[in-house]
Order: C-alpha cells, then structure tokens, then sequence
C-alpha cells in the first residue's frame, strides 16, 4: 500500500531551560515561566527569563520592576542575597540548527497539540 | 503596574477561595484594593481559641513590587479585638519587618503574611502593648509604610 502525504501539521513545544530545582512558576508575578509576565502578551523570547548566580528565576520584566525599587537592596527576592544575574556559560547552552535562541531557551520533543498559551 | 497587581491579586484570590491554612479565613474582596480576613489562634492561652481577630490588607497599584499595608481592624459587631502584642498598637498598626520597605519581598503573599502573623501571635509570650503605645496611637498621623519603628526587641 503506499501512503502519500498531502500536508501536514506539525506542532511542537518549548520550554525554558532552568536549572533542575527552578520553581514552575515566577515568585513575583505567580505566572508560570513559560506565561508572560503580567505585562507581556507573547511568552518566549519577548519575556525571557533571567537566572541568578543563586539560582533563583523571574521573568526578566519582573525582577527588572524589583530591582528598580528602592526597597530592594538590589536582593533577590528568594533568598535575600546580591541579585547577579548567571552568565550563559555556566548553563548548558542550546543551539538548535537553523536558529539563534537566547541561552536558555530549549526544543522539547514535539508532542501532539499543545501550543504555549499566553497566560 | 496595574496590570501586575490586578493579575497577581486575582491569582492569589483563587487560590485563597480553594484552600486556607487553619485559623486564617478571607471575609471579603470585593475589590482588589481592600481584603479582609480573620485569624484565630491555636495553643495561646493569652488568644482564647473562641477569639476572632480581623486584618485588613490594603494593595497599591505596585504590588506586589511593594508592600500591602497590613492593620489589624476593631470591630462591635462581630466582635473583633486588637489582639494583645508588643508589637501591636492599640490602633492595630502592626511593627513586623516583613511588612515595611526593608524587611518586604514580591515573593510574599496574602496567604503567607498571615502565616507570619498568626505565628507571631501563636509564639508570643507577652500579653501587652508596644512600649509608648498610648503617645504613639495619639500623636501618629502616618501610614503604617511610612513609620520607622525601632525594632527594639527582634526576641518577641
């Protein structure tokens, strides 16, 4: 039997690459990582992610609004240390072909219907 | 900013409707400026179990980038007292350094100010008022934000 394609959906998901212990979801906003920060309409690269040398995460528009407030001593909201944000070598750094990802970013396996939905 | 603290508060509103830990219930929100809710207080014998006490929490645009003003509220009817504390004012301003600009952080929320506040009370052993509490609830015209209480006793 021979079977001809005729077109072809493909969906794939993404997550952030965080470090294996990150939270799901920002302290800050509550949202998932994945979600936009309560100012952004479309998650990824336009509401990237920001790892602390102490590992903690944020939306980059939410530890962005804390820094900027006075009361934050320039600490991270976790644990209370200097805020430093971890530069990309540290973490493993996926370049899938065909693309410039920010570091941080990684394919997952494609699985059926399930797009990011902006929260 | 508005957006922030509407989207966070409407968050935390659905998650405080499902589930709360003992002793702490939300009254009301109709709105996301003002919330109440009620605390008792296990295993104190200066906090009979059979009292209620209410918190009233009042949100700026900029939550939760900025603290929630945190009193405690007297009522007649139900009865609400000012629970007895040396670090709460007969006026129901409340001294605890999570709550002012250098003890606040945006990874606090409703439901975990409560937790602090029920466990102050829980652990205290002190049934009386903040020393200068008669002169500080006549003379004080600030907002709770705006006061620098001297944190004379971290012990209690």
């Amino acid at each position: 039997m021979k079977v001809t394609f005729s077109a072809y959906h493909a969906v794939a998901e993404w997550k952030w690459d965080l470090p294996a212990d990150a939270d799901d979801t920002c302290g800050i906003c509550r949202v998932e990582f994945e979600g936009t920060c309560s100012k952004c309409k479309f998650p990824g690269d336009d509401c990237p992610i920001i790892i602390g040398n102490c590992t903690h995460c944020f939306h980059m528009h939410c530890i962005g609004d804390w820094l900027l407030a006075e009361s934050s001593q320039g600490k991270c909201p976790m644990c209370r240390q200097p805020f430093r944000e971890r530069l990309a070598d540290a973490a493993a750094v996926a370049t899938p072909a065909g693309g410039a990802p920010r570091p941080g970013m990684v394919a997952v396996t494609p699985t059926p219907a399930r797009t990011p939905a902006g929260r | 900013m508005a957006g922030m603290s509407s989207k966070r508060l409407q968050k935390e509103l659905v998650k405080i409707q499902g589930t709360l830990p003992p002793g702490i219930s939300l009254v009301s929100a109709d709105n996301l400026r003002e919330w109440l809710m009620d605390l008792s207080i296990p295993d104190n014998p200066i906090y009979p179990p059979t009292d209620t006490y209410r918190l009233r929490f009042l949100f700026s645009q900029s939550y939760p980038i900025e603290a929630p003003e945190v009193t405690f509220l007297p009522l007649q009817s139900p009865e609400r007292k000012i629970p007895l504390h040396p670090h709460i004012y007969t006026n129901g301003i409340i001294c605890l350094d999570l709550l002012d600009a250098q003890g606040w952080s945006p990874v606090h929320n409703v439901e975990s100010i409560c937790i602090s506040i029920q466990s102050m009370l829980a652990g205290n052993t002190k049934a009386e008022r903040p020393p200068g509490d008669a002169e500080f609830v006549r003379s004080n015209r600030s907002r709770p934000r705006d006061i620098n209480f001297l944190y004379h006793d971290p012990s209690v």
